[in-house]
């Protein structure tokens, strides 16, 4: 059966092994926003920290990593670091890359949302009596979460995205699935729009997934 | 139970307190009026140390508040164990209430027992219990501060102050934020805190309740005490010029 270029018997014959790709997509997505958010609240914290050394460290590593293209970052990784006798495996490399480039980005959410919290928060509890990490953990951190929400469900998006990138790091994920078979078959439109598909499917179901969880909290809020 | 001898505070240029004294006594109630931006929020921030003073010296129930002073006499930055501690013996309740909107008006009330003095969680359900109903809100237990009037936060975060069990009481214009017909639920529970005997220093607008209710009124101009004497005579024949003025604008 055939729609003007498209084949779809040859894409039903590619989709397995796409769907191979796929998973290593995923895996790599779940990894780097687990790591990424570990760094990112880590960051976040150094940023609004009062000590200056730690604020000015979070500020330069949200500066340096925000300014160098994930591209270049995991070309250092998996190209470079071999150089000064430091061998990553591509899967090491392109989780490391993913997660600390996205954590940077998520470290300026978090900020954003925890200085989104009105002050008097802050001063509420701390007139209770509690330490300024009980008042972060206890009073600030689950207000903020609510309100990160939107945008760290776009930074995930923009993360499962970028795993593409790791494809030049000989990763075999969904897109250097889609490169493998195309330097066999040579279809390029029927495997990069299948490609395509395959990634829109994946967004569209994080998109899902993330509306899900905001109505939760709302209703936990009492909104 | 509260000593403050010369305090002074700075924001940048602006010198906001200047050698401010004050001693409240055991079972007192202090009021402190004056004009906005004569720094009466910002001292009464420094007596539980939100706000750092710059120098000067405050204890409250004998425990130096943020600076402690050594034998020789120099004044060195306390611990922040020392002050936590400190500051979970000073209830605090705000111009804007600030509740926890993130929870229920029950869980506001027990969340500093349970976080700061770490009693299990029925004792403090019970201590919360107790306190709501002591401020009329005994059947909102279970709101979230959104579904409440602005009245019935300020009470909320009454009880929420009161369930530390608190040696001394701060109110930061507590009825300011306050719809006109709202005011007096909230002024009857400070008045009944202070009917128990609750030491308190009150910042506020309200003269009527600083006539019926205070022991002292203090008033603060440009981050100084101009006058400090007994209601009957602030309001009769105030002492210094600008409170005359003050209270010919307000009265």
């Amino acid at each position: 059966m055939r729609f003007g270029p498209i084949d779809v018997e040859f894409i039903l014959g590619i989709l397995p092994f796409l769907f191979k790709g796929a998973l290593i997509t995923i895996e790599l997505t779940v990894q780097a926003i687990v790591f990424g958010t570990f760094i990112g609240l880590f960051v976040a914290l150094m940023k609004i920290s009062r000590f200056k050394v730690l604020s000015i460290l979070g500020g330069f590593y949200t500066w340096v990593i925000r300014g160098i293209p994930l591209l270049v970052q995991l070309f250092i990784l998996y190209y470079g670091l071999p150089h000064i006798g430091i061998q990553l495996s591509p899967k090491a490399a392109a989780v490391m890359g993913l997660s600390i480039c996205g954590g940077a980005y998520i470290a300026e959410i978090i900020r954003a949302g925890i200085q989104s919290i009105e002050k008097g928060q802050m001063e509420a509890a701390l007139s209770l009596g509690m330490s300024y990490a009980q008042a972060m953990r206890r009073v600030i951190l689950p207000q903020a979460y609510r309100r990160l929400l939107p945008p760290m469900g776009n930074e995930f998006i923009a993360l499962m995205k970028d795993t593409s990138l790791v494809s030049v790091i000989t990763m075999v994920e969904l897109m250097r699935s889609g490169i493998l078979l195309n330097t066999t078959y040579f279809r390029p439109m029927e495997i990069y729009i299948t490609v395509g598909v395959v990634y829109l499917i994946m967004t569209t179901f994080f998109i899902y997934l993330i509306s899900l969880l905001e109505k939760r909290l709302a209703i936990s809020d009492g909104e | 139970m509260i000593v403050a001898e010369k305090v002074n505070k700075s924001f940048g240029k602006l010198h906001v307190l200047k050698d401010v004294s004050l001693t409240v006594q055991q079972g007192e109630v202090v009021v402190i009026i004056g004009p906005s931006g004569s720094g009466k929020s910002t001292f009464l921030r420094c007596l539980n140390y939100l706000e750092p003073i710059d120098n000067g010296y405050i204890t409250v129930d004998g425990q130096p508040v943020g600076k402690r002073r050594l034998p020789n006499g120099r004044l060195v930055d306390d611990s922040r164990k020392n002050l936590y501690r400190l500051r979970s013996r000073i209830g605090m309740v705000f111009q804007r209430f600030n509740l926890f909107p993130h929870q229920t008006a029950l869980q506001n009330v027990m969340e500093g027992p349970i976080t700061v003095s770490r009693i299990p969680v029925s004792e403090a359900k019970a201590r919360a219990e107790a306190l709501l109903a002591k401020v009329g809100l005994a059947d909102k237990a279970q709101a979230y501060p959104v579904q409440l009037s602005g009245g019935q936060q300020q009470r909320v975060a009454i009880a929420r102050a009161l369930a530390m069990q608190p040696k001394v009481m701060l109110f930061d214009e507590p009825t300011s934020a306050l719809d006109p017909e709202l005011v007096g639920e909230v002024l009857e529970v400070i008045k009944d805190l202070a009917r128990d005997g609750m030491t308190m220093v009150v910042v506020t607008h309200e003269m009527g309740f600083a006539r019926e209710v205070a022991d002292r009124v203090v008033f603060m101009d440009e981050g100084s005490i101009l006058e400090d004497t007994t209601p009957q005579n602030i309001f009769t024949r105030p002492g210094h010029p600008r409170t005359r003025e003050f209270l010919s604008k307000i009265l």
